[in-house]
């Protein structure tokens, strides 16, 4: 018994140390946010009128991406039709560039050929020998005839048919340079054509022109469980811009021609190819799309999400970045963390004054919760772009004081038995087992607040949420692979079991009952 | 060291708190009260995040600068509490970009004027644009909506683990901490910001977490009062004050750190930001530490001394010395009690005499040789 506390003492100790050091190796440390260290600011403007209802969606796509768990915190403002998005602590411009990508313009396009993806090899090399001509003319006529006499320019023509035609216009407009070149210089391929690697499948797809875009779908697109696996689902829009331009493109890739001989249709965001499925069927009547295969939950949601991004999509120029500076400044964490150290301190004092010795485990334990909150915090900065503000800062402060009640359960429950009498040593057991039943359904509580808030929201309240269940998971894996052992063990010790090592010794009878 | 303090320490008071529920229940009703007609008549000062307003852009050339832009605010009586003031960069060209609430179109022009003449600028060069929230309207549904999903599986998950009962009064309980932590927003005026949101949410999980530990010891002690005649008032009022000292203790060690960062950070050390947030969860903490002693247990207790099986013994109290009894032996003294030793007497039981010391603690088991 004694072997396995001391083994639970020693192996957390040992991890929170281990996984400290490994961050400091590594030169990972907790990132600072908007307020406290200022970032990159990225003025995005959009192409032509706007509808309000599709900026906000650009904007959703643009949270999702800067702040995919919830941590980062930037700051994403809309200035008038412009959407400023502020990043903490990104200093390199072309950083913030990339990171914000561009919006979930969604398209369409006819496979035309499938290849692996070999590191080393230059995409020309892989479409050297295909000899398939495209005919990119038939889909630029199908909508807007008139905008692809225009060469790439920054302003759009109106609208000539509704959302959809406006959008399509616009990749074409960039992509065709005049109305005759069959060949792209710079690639070397057919025009319209274009090699796009897999997001994860590790495949490079040679594409034809884009023949629709994700406005063709409706913006509620799921991902569903259908015998027994996970498919997406999407509705066409009917009409022109939707369920007859999607018609069009898998009436062709089903006959299997020269322009879709792989019968696949690639579903394309920011340069990728999400999903590249085979049609089934040579058009969609009853207005919905199934998209089948062997996702896995998490891809079938991220497909229907990017078709949700895409039904609505905002084209953007090009974005300008700025640096932008703090607006608190570092005296603010200074103040923060100073007074937030005393009050910790404050708290231990009178947990020494209270509790006497044991306190030394409660100083122990919160060195431990500390050092893995700062090592995942740290590691998080690094690769989720989390940035701490004051107010987060703050709050991880305010959290040890919470952290500190699994102590004041576990030692008031020791308190009751050593006053009835019992030795520290007899009821430490006893005492942690009834007080960990107890953390259990408290931090239980805690657990799920913050999974369906971090589940549900968006902003500061995911990142809240994200915390939440941080500190309420350290505390539970604290309480027992440390706490426990540590004061089993002390309690064996001779010191513990001298005199009034709680402040208490057993009641006696006279002042318990006056 | 017999005072008040000492048994407090030792968990030996006998503080009848179901008996004076309608204090905590009246206190709390004035407040809710204030609150609501507080949000009626002046409702939340919502700070920029929320509200959006306007920004204004100056490129730094003459005396142009942070606090510059700053006293030219406070020169227009503007509090530069929660005023953003940022400097941005790109390239070699430097602008202060100036964020802040809603203003009246003349302020907007003097402040302009004023920016433009200190960066010896004309006033064209200020750009003055009117700026979203931040937080926009989806954030708030989205994070209400979860709000309601999260109420419903906790109770579900407190019905489980204790019962129904236990998990309304708990729900109530955490509702009316964020109620009069709103209130208290409302009525002061306090700008609300994200961190506030936040602020609020710790609360709310502060408060569900002290209502758990204490309705734990509850459902303790119902199941050890379960073979006795004891009323359910009897049962919470034995709870609290074995939970008591917990509690205090928790709420000073959850309070400590959030005054030292109200008193000292922003006090001493001049960091206004935290004020506000740390005022917040001041006050909200204390609420919720009230709450589950005040509000949540005395709610159980009216639920529960309807129920079947403790309706007999309802509205019947053991006080003062008959509590420190019933908490230190398990069995109820007084007039019922009494009867039945009568009854017993009268056919002839005559109850062996006990000791004070065996009927007062469990006695210990005798110590084992240590086993090594």
């Amino acid at each position: 018994m004694t072997r396995r506390l001391v083994l639970s003492l020693v192996a957390i100790v040992l991890l929170a140390g281990g996984t400290f050091t490994a961050n400091l190796v590594a030169g990972n440390h907790p990132s600072l946010g908007l307020d406290l260290q200022g970032g990159a600011s990225v003025t995005m403007t959009p192409v032509g009128e706007v509808d309000p209802a599709a900026l906000s969606v650009a904007v959703d796509i643009i949270r999702q991406r800067v702040d995919s768990i919830g941590v980062a915190e930037p700051e994403i403002i809309r200035q008038g039709n412009t959407v400023v998005v502020n990043l903490p602590g990104v200093k390199d411009q072309q950083q913030a560039l990339d990171t914000i990508g561009r919006t979930g313009a969604v398209e369409m396009r006819p496979v035309l050929k499938v290849a692996e993806n070999p590191d080393n090899t230059t995409t020309t090399t892989v479409v050297g020998g295909t000899t398939t001509t495209v005919k990119g003319a038939t889909t630029t006529t199908v909508k807007g005839a008139t905008t692809t006499q225009k060469p790439a320019s920054t302003t759009l023509p109106p609208p000539a048919g509704g959302v959809g035609s406006s959008r399509i216009a616009a990749v074409t407009t960039t992509t065709i340079p005049a109305t005759t070149a069959p060949v792209d210089p710079l690639t070397g391929l057919p025009e319209g054509q274009t090699v796009l690697p897999g997001r994860k499948d590790g495949l490079l797809y040679l594409l034809g022109p884009a023949e629709a875009t994700g406005e063709v779908f409706s913006n509620d697109s799921s991902a569903q469980v259908d015998a027994g696996g996970w498919v997406v689902v999407a509705k066409l829009r009917s009409g022109a811009g939707g369920a007859d331009l999607w018609n069009a493109l898998s009436t062709k890739c089903y006959a299997g021609g020269a322009d879709c001989p792989t019968k696949a249709i690639a579903i394309i965001l920011d340069g990728e190819v999400i999903s590249a499925p085979t049609v089934q069927t040579p058009t969609f009547d009853n207005g919905s799309v199934q998209i089948s295969g062997s996702f896995s939950q998490t891809e079938a949601k991220d497909l229907a999400r990017v078709l949700q991004f895409g039904a609505v999509p905002v084209k953007f120029d090009t974005p300008t970045v700025q640096t932008v500076s703090a607006s608190l400044g570092k005296d603010s964490l200074h103040a923060a963390v100073l007074s937030g150290l005393i009050g910790v301190l404050l708290v231990l004092l009178f947990l020494l004054f209270y509790y006497r010795l044991l306190a030394i485990v409660v100083v122990g334990g919160l060195s431990v919760s500390g050092l893995l909150l700062w090592s995942v915090i740290s590691w998080l900065s690094k690769t989720n772009g989390l940035a701490l503000t004051l107010s987060g800062a703050a709050g991880i402060i305010v959290s040890i004081g919470v952290t500190v009640d699994s102590y004041v359960v576990f030692f008031e429950k020791l308190k009751d038995d050593v006053q009835q009498g019992r030795t520290l040593r007899n009821s430490a057991a006893r005492g942690f087992e009834r007080a960990w039943r107890t953390i259990l359904a408290a931090d239980t509580v805690s657990l799920i607040g913050a999974v369906v808030l971090w589940w549900l929201t968006v902003g500061s309240v995911r990142g809240f949420a994200f915390f939440l269940g941080l500190s309420t998971m350290a505390d539970m894996i604290v309480s027992y692979f440390f706490t426990r052992p540590a004061v089993l063990l002390l309690a064996k010790t001779k010191l513990f079991n001298r005199g009034r090592v709680l402040g208490v010794a057993k009641a006696k009878i006279s002042e318990a009952v006056a | 060291m017999a005072g008040g303090m000492s048994r407090l320490f030792r968990g030996e008071t006998t503080i009848n708190f179901y008996g004076r529920r309608n204090v905590g229940f009246i206190a709390s009703a004035l407040l809710l009260v204030v609150t609501v007609g507080s949000l009626f008549s002046q409702g939340l000062n919502l700070g920029i995040d929320f509200k959006g307003g306007v920004a204004f852009e100056v490129p730094v050339a003459g005396t142009m600068s942070e606090a510059k832009a700053k006293e030219i605010l406070v020169a227009n009586k503007i509090k530069t509490d929660n005023v953003k003031i940022q400097t941005l960069t790109s390239g070699t060209t430097k602008r202060v970009r100036i964020q802040l609430g809603d203003l009246p179109v003349t302020t907007r022009t003097t402040i302009q004027e004023s920016l433009a003449k200190s960066a010896n600028a004309t006033v064209n060069d200020v750009s003055v644009s009117t700026v979203s929230s931040t937080w926009g309207r989806n954030i708030t549904t989205k994070a209400i909506k979860a709000l309601l999903i999260f109420f419903l599986i906790v109770s579900l998950f407190i019905a489980w683990r204790f019962e129904w009962r236990m998990a309304l009064s708990a729900i109530i309980a955490m509702v009316h901490d964020v109620g009069i932590s709103v209130g208290v927003y409302s009525v002061f005026k306090l700008e609300v910001t994200p961190a506030t949101v936040v602020a609020f949410l710790t609360i709310l999980g502060f408060s569900l977490y002290d209502t758990i530990v204490v309705f734990d010891k509850v459902h303790d002690n119902n199941e050890r009062f379960s073979g006795s005649k004891v009323s359910y008032g009897d049962i919470v009022n034995v709870s609290m004050n074995e939970v008591l000292m917990r509690s205090l203790n928790t709420s000073i060690a959850a309070l400590l750190p959030v005054l030292s960062l109200l008193v000292l950070g922003s006090g001493v050390f001049g960091a206004i930001a935290l004020r506000e947030f740390a005022l917040a969860l001041l006050v909200g903490l204390a609420t919720g530490a009230y709450s589950s002693i005040y509000i949540a247990s005395p709610l159980l207790g009216i639920l529960k001394e309807r129920s079947d099986q403790h309706r007999p013994m309802r509205g019947h109290l053991s006080i003062g010395v008959d509590m420190a009894h019933l908490m230190h032996t398990g069995a109820p003294v007084g007039r019922r009690a009494a009867a039945r030793a009568a009854t017993d007497a009268s056919q002839g039981i005559i109850p062996a005499p006990v000791a004070v010391e065996a009927l007062l603690s469990h006695p210990p088991r005798p110590r084992k040789k240590s086993r090594r």
